[in-house]
């Protein structure tokens, strides 16, 4: 295992920045989440760690060595592939062997590592199988053990989890994380899933358009995004934002609750609203509405936990708020970027 | 009872869609495999009225007539060496043409190009080209001092199966390269990439992924392109004629010449009838292969 750094990468395909200007550090040990959008450059910095793409300016460093002008195999690193890439002619075993046997390692030593990856990822039944005769999810464990029995310095995981169905994705994600722990891997995940980035990362690295927005941990992404995009991107729903003007007034979703609720509390943000439709999820309600006066009429969605009982209907004003330090700044213009609290921001 | 209406309704309407289909298979494969099949039990002369029963007679004939066997022999020799070497050139050209260079296109336009080009024109220039006095390719093979005087091509009854088999492999490799492109543009890049990643060679590429994934198609071509071979007649009847000598006479040449040149119905029927047995063990096999990858994919 190692540590790995990117170094200023940048990729052009002809003209065009699929991505730009990357600096990552991911500690030994670490699980880095990459998210973003499709098209954002996740799978393209992905493939420059991985070698299958030559940065066109920048390095990439593993254990504090220089890999960039390296080859594939040269650099030590697994790569798990969305589709997997199993060998379809080959047995489970056989595929897990591959990485061994073209390397010319004697049968009873790839033998026993074929077995003990296997064993780790509990697939010993199956080595007999084609991989059309397993699951999705077996497929994705296969495909961990041939990376692992090449004890590589980085694992690099592209989408891994999207080829399985909501349930057993959970599952599997539970399942990466412990195996990840186990063998203390220095670990990049590329997932356009935020669940599953807020699950599994220790820290997030959310991009688009071939930038990094932010990088931080779950609850550093979640609760101070750097700008509109990760407060939009990360949350579902998204976090509420209202022009306020000079800047742009941010607050999740979760914080605006009734102005009762809150009691005798001092520190808050009126929001009154008129709703325009409630939505039942069973653990929670969703109440999507229309600001009013002073703030400007926009689009918002509070939600609401089903244990506070609410008796609401569309077309009703309703009085909310939301605490003041949960509320969020951003400067008005394009980028949208995170701002201290202006002087001009409104009191409660 | 409505139910059952409803379905002889249906029953009805899918016969009444087969039904010209059946007419056409039974016009034009059914009834002439069954006159072939009557005459060859028969003695048929052109332009004679009886058609005594002989019973197996023409069969008996057949196998105790030595341009039979040689025709056999000659049939088997166009037929591996035509597919075999097919198969070697058109596997080498679509990996070639697989990959990215410029102008792949226009590579691509020109190695179909042969299977486009109407048998009759393209032997016809060929027999042009390989003719002895006046050809094209004595000319060049003079003027690279590779041989010292002209080759009989197609006149000469040790090289004119070879020149035979050298137009049929121009004419029919573009439709290997076809289905082996195609299987080689279906296999996805990642496995590819995995293997790089993995550490294979580019050799080792190219024997654990690349062959694999091939062999099916591989195998599924070379039988479907045996079976066209045996029964391939233009191409031979047309630079040769089956000659000199025999030399170039396969199977489906000596029932035409039996026919239409010799005017033995009945024992030219008994020839077609074993030359279409010995086609039918072929397709046999591959409608075998065929399944077999089907349950595989």
């Amino acid at each position: 295992m190692a540590d790995l750094e990117l170094k200023e990468i940048s990729k052009q395909f002809d003209q065009q920045f699929a991505v730009r200007d990357i600096n990552l550090h991911v500690q030994n040990g670490e699980l880095v989440v990459l998210l973003g959008p499709s098209g954002c450059g996740k799978s393209t910095l992905m493939r420059l760690i991985a070698g299958l793409e030559t940065p066109t300016h920048g390095q990439v460093l593993i254990g504090g060595q220089d890999k960039t002008a390296l080859r594939p195999k040269d650099r030590n690193v697994a790569l798990v592939f969305q589709s997997y890439a199993l060998y379809p002619h080959l047995s489970i075993y056989e595929n897990i062997a591959f990485p061994l046997r073209v390397r010319g390692m004697p049968d009873k030593a790839l033998d026993e590592k074929v077995l003990w990856a296997a064993r780790l990822l509990d697939i010993e039944r199956l080595l007999q199988r084609k991989p059309r005769q397993t699951s999705g999810g077996e497929r994705q464990r296969t495909a961990l053990a041939r990376s692992l029995v090449r004890d590589p310095a980085v694992f690099l995981l592209d989408e891994p989890l999207s080829n399985l169905d909501a349930k057993m994705r959970h599952a599997a994600r539970e399942e990466l994380r412990s195996f990840q722990h186990q063998v203390k891997a220095t670990w990049i995940h590329v997932t356009h899933d935020q669940t599953e980035a807020m699950g599994l990362g220790d820290r997030i690295v959310v991009m688009d358009k071939g930038q990094v927005r932010q990088i931080g941990t779950p609850t550093e992404i979640y609760q101070h995004p750097a700008d509109t995009f990760v407060a939009t991107f990360v949350g579902s729903p998204p976090m509420n934002l209202i022009e306020m003007g000079d800047h742009i007034l941010g607050f999740r979703p979760e914080s605006c609750l009734p102005r009762a609720y809150f009691e005798n509390e001092s520190d808050l943000f009126k929001i009154c609203f008129q709703l325009q439709r409630a939505e039942y999820l069973g653990n929670e309600t969703l109440l999507y509405a229309l600001t009013q006066a002073p703030l400007n009429t926009t689009k918002m969605i509070a939600r609401i936990p089903s244990t506070l009982r609410l008796d609401v209907h569309p077309g009703d004003l309703c009085e909310f708020a939301v605490r003041s330090s949960d509320l969020r700044f951003f400067s008005a213009g394009e980028d949208g970027v995170k701002i201290d609290r202006p002087a001009s921001a409104l009191r409660g | 009872m409505r139910n059952l209406t409803s379905e002889t309704e249906n029953r009805a309407i899918a016969a009444l869609a087969l039904l010209p289909s059946f007419v056409i298979l039974l016009v034009l494969v059914a009834l002439p495999t069954f006159s072939v099949a009557l005459y060859s039990l028969q003695d048929v002369q052109m332009g004679e009225a009886s058609h005594p029963f002989v019973g197996l007679e023409n069969f008996q004939w057949a196998l105790s007539y030595a341009p039979f066997w040689n025709a056999l022999t000659n049939t088997l020799v166009w037929v591996f060496g035509s597919v075999g070497i097919e198969m070697v050139v058109g596997v080498f050209i679509a990996l070639l043409l697989n990959k990215n260079f410029v102008g792949r296109g226009i590579a691509r336009a020109i190695v179909f190009a042969p299977y486009l080009i109407p048998t009759v024109v393209a032997v016809l220039v060929w027999r042009y080209m390989f003719h002895d006095v006046l050809g094209v390719v004595n000319y060049f093979l003079l003027k690279a001092g590779w041989i010292n005087e002209p080759v009989n091509w197609l006149s000469s009854p040790k090289i004119a199966m070879m020149t035979v088999i050298i137009v049929g492999v121009w004419k029919f490799f573009p439709f290997v390269v076809l289905a082996i492109l195609g299987v080689l543009q279906a296999i996805p890049q990642d496995q590819y990439e995995a293997a790089k990643i993995d550490g294979a060679s580019e050799w080792q590429q190219f024997w654990r992924i690349t062959l694999p994934h091939l062999m099916p198609i591989f195998l599924l071509t070379t039988l479907l392109r045996s079976i066209w071979t045996f029964h391939k007649f233009d191409i031979i009847y047309l630079l040769t004629g089956g000659g000199p000598v025999g030399s170039t006479t396969t199977l489906p040449v000596l029932v035409y010449q039996k026919a239409f040149a010799d005017f033995e119905i009945g024992r030219a029927s008994a020839l077609a009838f074993i030359t279409a047995f010995l086609l039918t063990i072929l397709l046999l096999i591959y409608f075998y292969l065929s399944k077999r990858v089907e349950a595989r994919q």
